[in-house]
C-alpha cells in the first residue's frame, strides 16, 4: 500500500537558483468562477500537488467536493506512480533500470512505458530529429544537470554525439523489449512524461464522469476537459517571453492539450551570451533565435513531442504541418531590441478541429 | 491424480532451474551470464484480485519475465477490465476464483483481494498445488492462523509469501544488518507513523458499490489502519527488534472523518516487546506533515527509514564497551555530522569478489554523496523485488523474502492492535505451547 512515492529525491542535486528559474511561472491560468447562488451549481475543487520535480493543479467542477476530491487524489496517485517509474533521478525507476542494463541485453518493458518509448522514437523520426529522448548525456556536458553552464569543446561535443540519438534505441514491440546498440544511450523522457500524466490524469478524471476540468502540469503542460459553467472554453494566458508577469498571447482550449516550451525556463549566461536549456539534437548545441512556442494539439503527449518546433524553427514547422491538421503553434522569436518580440502564427492548411474541441490562440 | 502430475511437474520445474543455475556457475572471473528465461519457462500465474493493489502488483510483473500472466479474476467488472488493460496481454478472466485454481497450466497465484478473503483464498490455492503470493495483511481473525498453518504445513513444496515488500528492500535488509553489528547499540524504542491528509476512500461511480470498492472503511472485510498501514511496521519493528510484542494497548476513533465508515480514521497504539522495547505507532488522516517512515532508536544510534531512503544518526554519548569488538565503535569519531545531519544508508553491500573497478566505482559514488551531489538509493522498487523473489523461490528455491511466520507475527499484531483500541483494555499474546 505504500503508494506515496519520496518526492525531492534527486540523483543530482538541482541547485536552487535553477529550480527557481524553472518553477518561475511560464503562464498563469485563469478560470472564471460562476456565481454559486443555484441550488444546483456545480462545485469548484482545486488542488495541487508535487511530482515529478514540478507542480501539478487539477482544477475539476462537479455536484460533490467530496467526490472531486477523491478523484483528484486518485489522479494524484496515478502520477506518482508514473513518476516512479519514469523518473531518471530515482535509481529504482523502471526507466533507470533500462538505462543500466539495455546496452548489455534487451529489457522487458511495461506495455504503457514501452508504447511510450515508442511513441517518442516515432515522434523523433516524424520531427527529423527535432526531438529526442536520449539528448540527457548532451544536456550534462553543456553542464544543465549540474547547474554550471559551460561550453564544451568541439571534441567533448563529437564525444559525447556518439552516446546520443533515438535511431540507437532498438524496439521489439513482439517481445516488448528495449535495446541500445551503443553503450552510454540514456532514455530522459522529461520532455514527455509531464504531457503523458496530464493525460493520464485526464483519464482518470474522466472515467470517474468528471466532465469540466483543467489539468496542469508546472504551467508548460495542460489539458482541458470541457470548459467551466457558462465559457465556452478554458482560458490560458501566456507570458511574455521577457517578463514572467506581463501577459502575451490568451489559449481557449476545449477538450485540448497545451505545451509550451521557452528559453526563460533554464538557462546559462557566458561571455555576454545567453544558452537555452533547449539543445538541438542534431547539432548538440542550444538552440538559438526562438524566445518560445506554444502548442495546441488533441492529446498532451502529442503537444509535448510537438513543443519541440521550438528547435524545428517557424519555417522547419511550415513544413511539418502540412501533413498534422489537428495542430496549431504560436512562436515568439527575438526582434533584436531589448524586450522585443515576433509573433508567428502557424497552422496547418487543412487545419481540422475534432468536433466539440476549441484550441484557438487569440493576441 | 491430476494434482500429482501437477506437482511434478512443478517439482521438475524447480529442479531443471537449480540445475540451469549449478551449471551456468562461471569460471573464475569470467562474467556471469544469467540468460532471460523463455515464455516457456516462465512460471504461469493467475491473480485473484485486480483492484488497485492488484493492478500496481500488475504493473510490475509485466516487466519480469519469469512470470507469465495466464488469468485473472474480479468480482467487479471495471478491475477485470483494469486488470486486463494493466498486463497488456490476453488473460482468460473469471469471477470466481475457484474456476481459476482449477486449472492444471497455473502454477501459481497472487491473491490482492479483501483482507477478509485473503484465509479461505490461500488455504484454497495451497490446496490447489499453487504456490501462493498473498497481500499483507496475511489474515483477518485470530482462527484463522491455524487454518493457514496447516494448509502450509500440508503443501511443504508450494511457496508461501506474504507481500511485506520491506522484506524484499536492499536498504532495508542493510539496515537491518547495521542492527545487528550494532550500530544502535540496544534497541528500546521503535516509533512508527503513516500520517496522510485525505479521507482514504476512492471514488464511488454507483453508491450499490460503496462497500465493494470501499471496503477497507467497514469492519466485516477490513481492520482499517492496522491492517493496512501498520502492518509494514509492525513488521518493521518485530524485525529489527528480532522478536514479536507480548501485549499492547490502544486508542483510536472515528474523529474527523465522519461519514459512515466504520474503521477509525486514527490509531495510536503502544506494542511492547520481551526486552521491554516498544513500538509506538501511530496513524492518523488529517496531516500528512510526517507522511510515513519508522524510527529505531537505541542507546548509540537512531535509523530513520521508509521506503527509498535511511539515514542514520550517531548517539553524542560513547559508551565504553569494556573492549568487546564492535567494528562501528573502534577508532570512529562521534562528529556533530554524524548526529545532526545523519548519515545516509548505502543500499550497497561489499562483494568479497569485487574487482578493483567496482570498487572504484563505489568509493566514487559514496564520495559525490558525501559532497550532496548524488543521492543514492537502492537500485530497484521493493515491490519489483519481492515480486522477483517470488518467482526466485518457486524456481530456484530461493529463501522466500517473506514467510509463514513473519506473516503470523504481523497479523497478530493487526489483530491484537484492533482489541486494543476497541475495547481500551491491553492486550496480551496467547502464551506461547512449551
Amino acid at each position: 500500500m505504500a503508494s506515496q512515492s519520496l518526492q525531492k529525491t534527486f540523483r543530482f542535486a538541482v541547485p536552487p537558483r535553477m529550480r527557481l528559474a524553472s518553477t518561475l511561472l511560464a503562464l498563469t491560468i485563469f478560470a472564471s468562477i460562476p456565481s454559486l447562488c443555484a441550488e444546483d451549481a456545480p462545485v469548484r475543487y482545486e488542488a495541487s500537488h508535487d511530482s515529478m520535480g514540478t507542480l501539478f493543479t487539477i482544477v475539476a467542477y462537479g455536484r460533490d467536493a467530496r467526490f472531486l476530491a477523491e478523484v483528484v487524489n486518485q489522479a494524484f496517485d496515478e502520477i506518482d506512480s508514473l513518476d516512479a517509474q519514469m523518473s531518471n533521478y530515482k535509481p529504482a525507476s523502471e526507466l533507470s533500470r533500462i538505462n543500466r542494463d539495455a546496452a548489455r541485453e534487451a529489457v522487458l518493458v511495461e506495455p504503457k512505458l514501452f508504447q511510450l518509448i515508442a511513441d517518442s522514437i516515432r515522434g523523433s523520426e516524424e520531427m527529423g530529429g527535432a526531438f529526442d529522448i536520449t539528448v540527457g548525456p548532451l544536456m550534462k556536458t553543456w553542464g544543465f544537470f549540474r547547474g554550471q553552464g559551460r561550453v564544451p569543446t568541439a571534441q567533448e561535443l563529437s564525444r559525447v554525439m556518439k552516446h546520443v540519438g533515438y535511431q540507437h534505441v532498438q524496439l521489439d514491440p513482439e517481445k516488448r523489449t528495449i535495446r541500445f546498440d551503443v553503450a552510454g544511450l540514456e532514455l530522459d523522457l522529461g520532455g514527455i512524461a509531464k504531457g503523458y500524466a496530464v493525460d493520464r490524469a485526464a483519464d482518470i478524471l474522466r472515467s470517474n464522469g468528471v466532465t469540466i476540468a483543467l489539468v496542469s502540469s508546472g504551467t508548460s503542460s495542460i489539458y482541458a476537459l470541457g470548459a467551466p459553467p457558462g465559457e465556452r472554453a478554458w482560458r490560458v494566458t501566456l507570458r511574455d517571453p521577457f517578463h514572467a508577469h506581463k501577459a502575451g498571447d490568451v489559449a481557449y482550449l476545449k477538450n485540448y492539450s497545451f505545451s509550451a516550451s521557452g528559453n526563460y525556463e533554464r538557462f546559462f549566461t557566458l561571455g555576454g551570451k545567453t544558452y537555452s536549456h533547449i539543445m538541438d539534437p542534431r547539432t548538440g548545441r542550444p538552440v538559438e533565435n526562438v524566445l518560445s512556442t506554444a502548442v495546441l494539439a488533441p492529446r498532451g503527449v502529442e503537444s509535448d513531442i510537438l513543443s519541440k518546433f521550438y528547435v524545428l524553427g517557424v519555417e522547419g514547422t511550415r513544413r511539418y504541418l502540412a501533413t498534422h491538421p489537428q495542430v496549431s503553434v504560436l512562436f515568439y522569436t527575438p526582434t533584436g531590441e531589448p524586450g522585443g518580440f515576433a509573433r508567428t502564427f502557424l497552422q496547418s492548411p487543412s487545419f481540422n478541429l475534432p468536433t466539440g474541441s476549441v484550441a484557438e490562440f487569440v493576441r | 491424480m491430476e494434482k500429482d502430475q501437477d506437482v511434478t511437474r512443478r517439482e521438475f520445474l524447480k529442479t531443471a532451474a537449480t540445475a540451469a543455475a549449478v551449471s551456468a556457475l562461471p569460471a573464475v572471473g569470467a562474467p556471469a551470464i544469467i540468460a532471460s528465461p523463455s515464455p516457456s519457462d516462465a512460471v504461469g500465474y493467475g491473480i485473484i484480485g485486480t483492484g488497485t493493489e492488484g493492478c500496481t502488483l500488475l504493473k510490475f510483473l509485466t516487466t519480469i519475465p519469469e512470470g507469465r500472466c495466464l488469468a485473472t479474476c474480479d468480482i467487479y467488472p471495471p478491475n477485470l477490465k483494469k486488470g486486463v488493460e494493466t498486463i497488456g496481454s490476453n488473460p482468460q478472466t473469471y469471477d470466481e476464483y475457484h474456476r481459476l485454481l482449477d486449472r492444471k497450466d497455473i502454477d501459481s497465484v497472487l491473491i490482492a483481494t479483501p483482507l477478509n478473503l485473503h484465509a479461505q483464498m490461500v488455504v484454497d490455492a495451497l490446496a490447489a498445488g499453487k504456490h501462493v503470493f498473498v497481500e499483507k495483511t496475511m489474515f483477518f481473525k485470530e482462527e484463522e492462523e491455524k487454518q493457514i498453518r496447516d494448509a502450509a504445513a500440508a503443501h511443504p513444496h508450494q511457496v508461501l509469501q506474504i507481500g511485506l515488500q520491506r522484506r524484499s528492500s536492499v536498504l532495508y535488509n542493510v539496515a537491518m544488518e547495521m542492527i545487528r553489528k550494532g550500530a544502535l547499540g540496544k534497541i528500546t524504542f521503535v516509533r512508527a507513523n503513516w500520517h496522510r491528509n485525505s479521507d482514504w476512500r476512492r471514488p464511488v461511480p454507483d453508491p450499490k458499490f460503496e462497500r465493494l470498492i470501499n471496503w477497507r472503511m467497514y469492519r466485516e472485510y477490513s481492520g482499517g489502519l492496522m491492517a493496512e498501514l501498520a502492518s509494514h511496521q509492525i513488521d518493521v519493528a518485530n524485525w529489527a527488534i528480532g522478536a514479536e510484542p507480548v501485549s499492547v494497548i490502544g486508542t483510536g476513533g472515528i474523529d474527523y472523518w465522519k461519514d459512515g465508515r466504520e474503521t477509525c480514521d486514527n490509531v495510536q497504539v503502544i506494542f511492547e516487546y520481551p526486552g521491554g522495547q516498544k513500538l509506538v505507532f501511530t496513524s492518523i488522516l488529517s496531516n500528512a506533515h510526517y507522511g510515513f517512515q519508522e524510527q529505531i532508536m537505541g542507546d548509540h544510534g537512531t535509523l530513520e527509514i521508509t521506503i527509498g531512503k535511511g539515514m542514520y544518526f550517531r548517539e553524542k554519548v560513547a559508551k565504553a564497551t569494556g573492549g568487546a569488538k564492535e567494528n562501528w565503535w573502534a577508532g570512529a569519531t562521534v562528529s556533530d555530522e554524524a548526529t545532526q545531519k545523519g548519515i545516509p544508508i548505502f543500499p550497497e553491500r561489499v562483494s568479497s569478489d569485487e574487482g578493483f573497478m567496482d570498487r572504484e566505482m563505489r568509493l566514487g559514488r559514496r564520495w559525490l554523496a558525501s559532497m550532496g551531489i548524488y543521492e543514492y538509493e537502492e537500485p530497484h522498487d521493493p515491490w519489483w523485488s519481492e515480486l522477483k523473489n517470488y518467482f526466485a523461490s518457486i524456481r530456484e528455491n530461493k529463501p522466500v523474502a517473506a514467510p509463514l511466520e513473519i506473516g503470523v507475527a504481523d497479523a497478530r499484531g493487526v489483530i491484537y492492535g484492533n482489541r486494543a483500541v476497541d475495547t481500551g483494555q491491553k492486550v496480551f499474546w496467547p502464551k506461547k505451547q512449551a
